[in-house]
């Protein structure tokens, strides 16, 4: 054994020599390793990755056991609601706070005022009753200490974040306080604000991806909320401090609220502070309920997005998935890890490696309160467009229509895995986690499971969420690029609409 | 301007959540490998003093440097191998080489196959990338302190014995031209960091771009390759740093194991990294097909990266438009309604630098006045330096920026290889600040002076082609 020092560790692994040491979980992820992981000279036959890849497996390769610690906040709660999360953290001399408010998302916006949760968290430094923009500007770079706040499309809430180092956190929180519960909004600050914004919506028309997530969200979400992925100029001029005000007041509240903060602080003496700070914060619990989920397309589109002199193909296709309460969350993070998770999955290994279309080929899902896309992409020289489509779809039907070999799976297994474990060494991920938990109300004991769930996915189960959520035949399919040159072969894939890159339909 | 093998996207785990801060990055991937695990109940226990990197340097016998930096603080480790060369060391008509090369490097070597390299360590719970600019290459791996051999073992394997074939370079030649089209090509103000370049410098060695032509990537040759990596990839011509969880001794028997059989070559060639002074003015328009406002680049030339000027420069740039309360974000985005964006620093290169500003110009306002300002500011910063508060909250920002920096083992990993090739000092890696954090008034009025003067500038303006075309 090494001779480290216990102590200065958040997350600590440690190896044994025997599995027995390490309790149940030990014993269960003994699943992970039913296959030695290093067979000196032998060629894994039951592998089904592309016939590109080389497997010599010569590297030589630890087998010992880990130790991991999952760290956990401390939770409480202050005399207005609000909840908080604590994670010490003394390693750096630094302190991260986040505050997550669960009512004032954009998802929450009237139809014709998209941007106010935004517009509103944004607004927040331009001005309190006691300060101005700029002398907040000043004092927060004085001090070193960095904060804003910012609303993301689709999404229930708005986050407010502050960090800054450990030595003047009173000092830099108290202003972090002053802009997060006394902003005044001033008329001047906003219409330079909505100027700005106007700037930023012409500017986003010019990129390739902003086109392509705009019409796939369309294209998924319909007329639900999820589907509005920016601003217009109409909502932008809608907007007025009187609006903001209100929004502020409705929709800030403690009750609907987590702090969260990671560092140098100790629950004991930082308490008490937020009591002081945050304490004449009021504000009732108000309704979160969310919009009726959407409704998945039946049946393929295709949307081509013609932005003319591009020299290649944005291309993404996908589907309505599902939510993050899914019981099919844990074999969905899997299936997507091996078929497009990284520069070690098929995606990448077929589009990129074999056939040299791109610089990279991924697919994703977002999990929500309601559910969210699967979908997968790459960026291919447009004159491979047809190919690379090609290509996608193939790799979905493979995984939907070939059980996935042993090797393979328990590779990508150990992979997530040691994703999540690693993740645990940074306090604003394990935050995260902790916050996940709440939000979604998972078990307590949710995260000292995941490894044991993960090792537990069979290759069964990647078929059959690979069947249920991944529908090729009533898949959007959207593709950005030079519509002379790639709308003859849109046309095989299924009915072809056409949008210019203002996001205006042409017959 | 930095190039990656491949771009990780981020984490499933991470996108399922409502999104938790811009303002927490993380690594993908990152990650320990674990055959097993179990939870330990260890406690955080508090560290106190500031924070600076310990570590040992050692040379081999075919002439590998390497630096060994132990750190219990978690239970992983890099490593990175900086090799002497970057975009600076092509020649003309193999532009782009450097770059291309660097992602043979991930194709395969006599124990390693094609592809393996990337399932090894990820699967292994670890991150692996590759990076080149103009002065360097690197490649590095994070991965749980128990995986040590592995990530040694990878290294070393692909020093000494890489597998350069036909098939994986016509493949990697596809692949760097889509990260051309993707990051150059296909978006917005793509080439007027190539356009900057080209028109400031008048050496070769800086003047072209990294990522190169597409011309000259189509005519890169696989004895290219071959040669490329005999002359350059050389033990002699690397810096390994390993950097975290492990014991030095056993760290170095291993490094010594894998590495120090591997035979040293001759030294390279050094490039001519003269730079004749500038005499007047240079100017360039260019119009680009996807900006939807035009966008002002202004740059001074400056002296290379490590010297006191440029120190200097780097705390003027922040003070000039480093953060919200900075002059011509105050002025220009605030004030007087401008601009959109500003920013201004120097870039940090082995020969001469380019200190630069760079403008997104609203759509309906003038280029001219904007630049006007820009100027104004400059000859005001020469006669009355910034106030007090100033200075001190550049120190405090690159003070907490390196302290968040020196959280990852990565990081520090990757700073003992830069400032050991860049500059043969890595202590640089705790000195670095103090040198900031004593750049004075005088100073700031000196270099703003000596260089940001208008016959050593280059002004690079890129508008909208469709304006460009009614503007006639």
């Amino acid at each position: 054994m090494s001779k480290r020092p216990l102590g200065n560790i958040l997350s600590c692994f440690r190896f044994h020599p025997s599995s027995l040491l390490s309790g149940v979980l030990a014993l269960t992820m003994a699943a992970l390793i039913a296959r030695p992981l290093f067979v000196s000279g032998q060629e894994d036959s039951s592998s089904v990755r592309p016939s590109n890849v080389e497997r010599k497996n010569k590297a030589p390769l630890s087998t010992e056991t880990l130790r991991v610690h999952l760290p956990k906040p401390v939770e409480a709660k202050l005399a207005n609601g609000l909840t908080v999360l604590i994670l010490e953290d003394h390693r750096l001399p630094s302190v991260l706070a986040e505050l997550h408010l669960r009512r004032a998302g954009a998802l929450f916006e009237p139809d014709n005022l998209s941007g106010l949760a935004s517009a509103t968290a944004q607004m927040l430094r331009e001005g309190t009753h006691k300060r101005s923009s700029r002398q907040i500007a000043e004092e927060l770079d004085r001090l070193g200490a960095s904060v804003g706040a910012g609303a993301s499309f689709g999404s229930i809430e708005t986050v407010f974040t502050a960090s800054g180092l450990s030595e003047n956190f009173d000092a830099w929180f108290a202003v972090a306080s002053d802009i997060l519960l006394r902003p005044s909004f001033p008329a001047a600050e906003l219409n330079q604000l909505k100027e700005r914004a106007k700037v930023q919506l012409r500017q986003q028309r010019a990129s390739a991806g902003f086109l392509a997530g705009e019409r796939f969200n369309r294209a998924l979400f319909g007329g639900h909320p999820a589907g509005v992925v920016t601003a217009t100029l109409e909502s932008i001029n809608a907007l007025t401090p009187d609006l903001l005000t209100k929004w502020h007041r409705e929709r800030y509240s403690p009750q609907n609220s987590v702090l969260a903060v990671a560092g140098d602080v100790s629950p004991s003496e930082l308490l008490p502070k937020l009591e002081k700070w945050l304490g004449e914060w009021r504000g009732a619990r108000g309704s979160q309920r969310i919009p009726p989920n959407p409704v998945p397309a039946s049946a393929r589109k295709v949307y081509l997005v013609d932005r003319p002199d591009s020299v290649q193909t944005s291309l993404t296709v996908g589907n309505i998935a599902i939510d993050r309460r899914s019981e099919d969350f844990v074999p969905m993070v899997v299936m997507n890890h091996l078929l497009g998770g990284g520069p070690a999955a098929r995606l990448f290994l077929n589009l990129r490696e074999e056939k040299g279309y791109t610089y990279g080929a991924y697919s994703s899902f977002t999990a929500l309160q309601y559910p969210g896309p699967w979908r997968a992409g790459a960026d291919v020289r447009t004159e491979v467009t047809d190919g690379a489509l090609t290509e996608l779809f193939n790799e979905i039907r493979r995984i939907q229509e070939s059980k996935v070999g042993e090797a393979e799976l328990a590779e990508t297994k150990r992979s997530v895995v040691a994703g999540f474990a690693l993740a645990l060494e940074q306090p604003a991920r394990v935050l995260g986690f902790a916050l996940t938990r709440k939000f979604y109300n998972l078990a307590d004991d949710y995260w000292d499971n995941y490894p044991a769930k993960i090792a537990a996915v069979t290759a069964d189960d990647v078929q059959r969420v690979a069947g249920k959520y991944l529908n090729p035949e009533a898949m959007q399919i959207v593709a950005v690029g030079d519509g002379r040159k790639i709308r003859p072969i849109l046309e095989k894939f299924g009915a072809v609409e056409v949008y210019d890159s203002e996001g205006k339909r042409i017959p | 301007m930095e190039l990656k093998v491949f771009y990780p996207q981020e984490n499933p785990l991470q996108r399922a959540r409502a999104r938790l801060s811009g303002l927490v990055s993380f690594l993908l991937g990152c990650a320990l490998a674990l055959p097993q695990i179990a939870w330990s109940s260890e406690t955080p226990v508090r560290q106190s003093g500031k924070p600076s990197v310990s570590f040992q340097e050692f040379t081999l016998k075919n002439g590998l440097r390497v630096i060994l930096s132990e750190d219990h603080a978690a239970p992983t480790y890099s490593i990175c191998v900086t090799y002497n060369v970057g975009s600076r060391d092509e020649r003309p008509g193999r532009t782009g080489f450097a770059h291309l090369f660097e992602h043979m490097m991930f194709q395969g070597s006599a124990n390693v196959g094609k592809g393996e390299h990337f399932i090894l360590v990820l699967n292994n719970g670890g991150s692996a990338n590759g990076t080149t600019n103009a002065d360097r290459t690197n490649y590095f791996e994070t991965l749980p302190a128990n995986q040590l051999e592995l990530g040694i073992f990878l290294e070393a394997d692909r020093m000494r014995a890489l597998d350069v074939t036909q098939a994986n370079f016509d493949n990697q030649h596809h692949t760097v031209q889509e990260e051309r089209r993707l990051n150059y090509d296909n978006r917005p103000y793509g080439r007027t960091a190539e356009t900057v370049l080209d028109t400031a410098y008048d050496n070769f060695a800086y003047k072209h771009s990294t990522i190169g032509s597409m011309e000259d990537l189509n005519a890169a040759r696989i004895d290219d390759a071959r040669a490329f990596f005999r002359t350059y990839y050389a033990p002699n011509n690397a810096t390994l740093s390993l950097v975290g969880d492990f014991q030095t001794e056993t760290a170095l028997a291993l490094i010594k194991r894998y590495f120090e059989s591997i035979p040293s070559q001759p030294s390279p060639p050094v490039p001519d990294m003269t730079e004749p002074e500038q005499t007047g003015e240079r100017r360039k328009s260019l119009e680009d097909a996807f900006a939807q406002a035009p966008r002002i680049d202004i740059a001074y030339k400056i002296k290379q990266g490590n010297t006191p000027d440029w120190y200097a420069l780097r705390m003027l740039g922040h003070i000039m438009a480093g953060d919200l309360s900075s002059h011509l974000y105050q002025k220009l985005v605030k004030e007087l309604e401008l601009v959109v964006s500003v920013s201004a620093a120097p870039d940090e290169r082995r020969g001469t630098s380019l200190f630069r500003i760079s403008l997104v110009v609203r759509p309906d306002k003038s280029l001219q006045e904007v630049e006007r300002f820009v100027h104004e500011e400059i000859e005001r910063l020469k006669k009355e330096p910034p106030a007090d508060w100033e200075l001190d909250k550049v120190r405090m920002k690159f003070r907490r920026q390196q302290a968040q920096e020196l959280y990852s083992s990565l990081s520090r990993a990757n700073a003992l290889g830069h400032y050991a090739v860049y500059y043969n000092d890595p202590d640089l890696i705790n000195t670095a600040l103090d040198k900031i954090a004593q750049v004075t008034k005088a100073d700031l009025q000196r270099v703003a002076d000596t260089y940001l003067r208008e016959s050593n500038r280059t002004v690079v303006t890129t508008v909208p082609k469709s304006k460009a075309a009614t503007k006639g």
